[in-house]
């Protein structure tokens, strides 16, 4: 039952990443290279964030919110967007469109997440007697942070790549890209000071990150029209 | 680039199938549980006797539990051979119980729990008044159950654990679920107990270990002839259903208490020669009590001869301490032998201003059989005069009233042990200073030769505390140790002499464990949550195929790769 219990939620917490790869055009376009560099420079980032992290935060005893350490949480969590601007326009990729560009973008940095916070965690608890819904919760919210991770990448890239953008949806896309990015600070407040249990914050997360989906996806639609 | 479809498919894909997911699985899991609990148990005595074998056969536990209110739902042809039973010795069904094991039914295990009263970690006062008729009733039940399951051969593990507060909900939570009528097993979900313990080896040499304590009497300077000599003997060791458990409070906890107070009194009065006695004194703690007096057997013949001739009398000491309407001189001389009457009367003297009654009891001796019933006969088939001081009226059968679970510090009181005390050592004092049927107090209350009563406390919470299956005891145990030192406080000279237990009794180790308890989910959940999985992704995958890559191209998948190549050539 055990293992069985780990390869059910190792296909819940991988499998999607694997299926949006196979599914859309991006694995007819052969665009594994730029995901693997994006996943790389998901790893650098997350480095920096964690040397910052332990160089200006405190370590709180009690579990409460401290909206001063939130905050700075918070301005550490836009290195994220700093590390996908480096990674959509930095680097050089094959010529594929910015369409898929963004998308593969996203998946890899997605995948890294998922990889780096919960493959470990899943390959020692899964495999026990005891039975618990955490990892499959937690399958659930690596399906969240896909969704949220392409949304973000899509976002950044209207910022960024794209040059003419009508005027009025400019700063739309600049609110969406903040909240986007600042999600990781809102769950955490939720936890905290909300004081909400895992399920709840995993069906929040699973909403918002369709909410921010569908948004994203109108806002990359409209600004084409006017290309086309 | 593929036209979006309307709002509508676009939410409905995947948001109903990720509620969709999770309510099945809300629904299908059972509800949250607490951490794996681990609770501390301990294993039915496992003993070969001449060869047939004896009690739990098995240690390793690793199977779902169930309770007693399985049978009440179902027939009683269920198969448990996978199942551990829980069962509460409150609520025990003894002829039940008994029928299962004499019936050989199959079974995965049984955990039999008791009642807070008797752990170990609940040190209650002896103070023996206070307690209630329902833990009588439990203790006789569980008196009963013990002697059952001594003399039982059980192939499945048996396990002793203690009513606690994760105990209890667990218990609460299986009833529960055996009610509803399925009963837990590897398709259904439910509790899984394991206790990991390796395969129980037999421990080859078990040693027993005598103690003795030799306080010299005064040699006046004309004597050339040995002092004549006192024995006050007891033994220390116990035996039970769960040896980590057997503290026996009573059997012999209280000899031994009252041998230890005897040998200080005694002390205190020989330290100066002016008081002290023309009898040597010898105080012995033995083992091997529950094994025939294995122990007293082979330490009499240790004993110099000459020295063994010098003994006038011994007096044994056995359970003193839980009743309080008479005590038993047990002899195996017939009664009209001139020393039986006079350590007879000498004992009656002093009851009788105590307020005690105290009988006399007959019991021939039968050398060709192996059964030794009491302490002093063993000193009676190598001639000695010897007798039993004891509560009990008849004499016990093998491995009966040997300090086993249900002889807990709870139930015994320590001013009867204090009282035996006085008893005993007025007797002797009057015998050794010659002042029989004198109007004299030697310990009185209030003087400094008076029995102490927090002394006696003091050594009855220890070994209360202390399990004493001589077998499970090493040879530099702490315990011998510490016995050994407290006579050492008191007597002039300490011996210690060690030997193997006859091979009659075999035992095996493995006393008690760990169990851990695990909430499982079934495996039809686990294939269940496989299922919505791989619907998942396949309704994801043809989701992003038509959204980014049109219907045309899902349909196309299906069809024979030749088609495709043609499409893109």
């Amino acid at each position: 039952m055990t293992i069985f219990h780990f390869f059910n939620c190792a296909i819940l917490t991988f499998g999607p990443h694997a299926v949006y790869y196979s599914a859309t055009p991006l694995s007819e376009y052969d665009t594994i290279g730029t995901s693997i560099k994006s996943a790389l420079v998901y790893l650098i980032t997350a480095l920096v964030k964690l040397v910052c992290l332990a160089t200006f935060l405190k370590v709180s005893e009690s579990d409460s919110f401290d909206p001063y350490q939130e905050l700075l949480k918070a301005l550490i969590g836009f290195i994220d967007v700093a590390g996908i601007y480096f990674a959509l326009t930095q680097l050089t990729h094959r010529n594929i469109s910015q369409n898929h560009k963004f998308q593969a973008v996203g998946l890899g940095w997605a995948f890294a997440d998922s990889v780096l916070h919960r493959l470990a965690p899943l390959w020692v608890g899964a495999r026990g007697l005891e039975f618990t819904t955490e990892y499959i919760l937690q399958g659930l919210e690596a399906n969240a942070n896909l969704v949220l991770s392409i949304s973000l990448a899509a976002l950044c890239s209207l910022m960024w790549l794209r040059k003419n953008k009508p005027k009025t949806l400019i700063p739309i896309i600049y609110t969406c890209a903040g909240i986007v990015a600042t999600m990781p600070s809102v769950t955490s407040y939720m936890r905290r000071g909300l004081g909400w249990h895992f399920p709840e914050i995993v069906g929040f997360e699973l909403f918002t990150s369709l909410i921010m989906a569908f948004i994203s996806w109108q806002l990359f639609s409209a600004c084409q029209r006017p290309s086309n | 680039m593929a036209k979006p479809h309307t709002v509508a498919s676009v939410l409905t894909g995947p948001l109903y199938s990720s509620i969709l997911t999770v309510l099945i699985i809300v629904m299908a899991c059972v509800e949250l549980c607490d951490a794996v609990t681990v609770v501390d148990v301990y294993r039915l005595v496992q003993y070969d006797l001449g060869g047939v074998p004896f009690g739990s056969r098995l240690a390793a536990l690793n199977h779902h539990a169930g309770s007693s209110s399985f049978f009440s739902s179902s027939s009683a042809a269920a198969d448990l051979s996978r199942t551990v039973l829980i069962l509460p010795v409150r609520e025990l069904n003894l002829t039940f119980i008994t029928e299962y094991i004499e019936q050989k039914k199959p079974l995965g295990g049984l955990l039999l729990l008791l009642p807070p009263v008797f752990s170990p970690q609940n040190i209650d006062t002896g103070g023996g008044a206070d307690h209630e008729s329902a833990e009588d009733l439990v203790k006789e039940v569980l008196g009963e159950l013990e002697q059952f399951l001594i003399h039982a051969n059980i192939p499945y593990p048996v396990y002793f654990g203690f009513e606690d507060e994760h105990v209890n909900t667990l218990l609460a939570d299986v009833k529960k679920n055996d009610a509803a009528g399925q009963p837990a097993t590897a398709t259904t979900g439910g509790y899984k107990l394991v206790v990991a313990a390796p395969e129980p080896k037999k421990i080859a040499s078990p040693t027993i270990t005598n103690i003795q304590g030799w306080l010299p009497g005064l040699k006046g300077d004309g004597d050339s002839s040995q002092l004549p000599t006192i024995a006050v003997v007891a033994s220390y060791d116990t035996f039970g259903a769960a040896p980590a458990l057997s503290m026996g409070s009573d059997s012999n906890g209280s000899g031994v208490v009252a041998l230890l107070e005897i040998a200080r009194l005694f002390s205190v009065l020989y330290s100066n020669p002016k008081t002290r006695g023309r009898y040597n004194l010898l105080f012995a703690l033995t083992s091997g009590g529950p094994y025939n007096y294995n122990g007293t057997h082979k330490w009499l013949r240790s004993l110099d001869q000459r020295l063994r001739e010098t003994i006038d009398y011994a007096i044994c000491l056995n359970s003193i301490a839980s009743s309080s309407d008479e005590l038993w001189i047990h002899v195996s001389k017939p009664p009209d032998n001139a020393y039986i009457k006079q350590i007879f009367e000498g004992f009656s003297s002093v009851s009788e201003e105590l307020g005690l009654k105290v009988g006399l009891k007959h019991k021939k001796i039968n050398i060709s059989s192996p059964r030794v019933a009491w302490e002093h006969e063993q000193f009676s088939r190598l001639r000695v005069t010897a007798a039993t001081l004891s509560e009990l009226s008849d004499a016990p059968d093998l491995l009966e009233s040997t300090g086993g679970l249900s002889n807990n510090r709870h139930f015994i009181d320590e001013t009867l042990i204090s009282r035996s005390v006085k008893l005993v050592a007025e007797s002797l004092a009057r015998h050794i200073y010659g002042q029989e049927g004198k109007n004299i107090d030697i310990f009185a209350d209030d003087s400094s030769l008076s029995v102490n009563p927090s002394y006696i406390r003091t050594w009855s919470e220890f070994l209360s505390t202390t399990p004493r299956v001589a077998p499970f005891l090493s040879k530099n145990d702490p315990f011998i140790m510490a016995l050994k030192k407290e006579l050492a406080d008191h007597t002039a000279e300490v011996n210690v002499q060690q030997e193997i237990l006859d091979g009659m009794f075999t035992f095996y180790d493995s006393t008690s464990g760990k169990l851990h308890i695990y909430q499982v989910a079934s495996v039809t959940f686990d294939l269940l949550l496989l299922l919505v999985l791989g619907s998942y992704l396949i309704v994801l995958f043809s989701f992003l195929v038509i959204t980014t890559r049109g219907l045309d191209d899902l349909i196309s998948l299906f069809r024979r790769p030749t088609s495709r190549k043609a499409k893109t050539a």
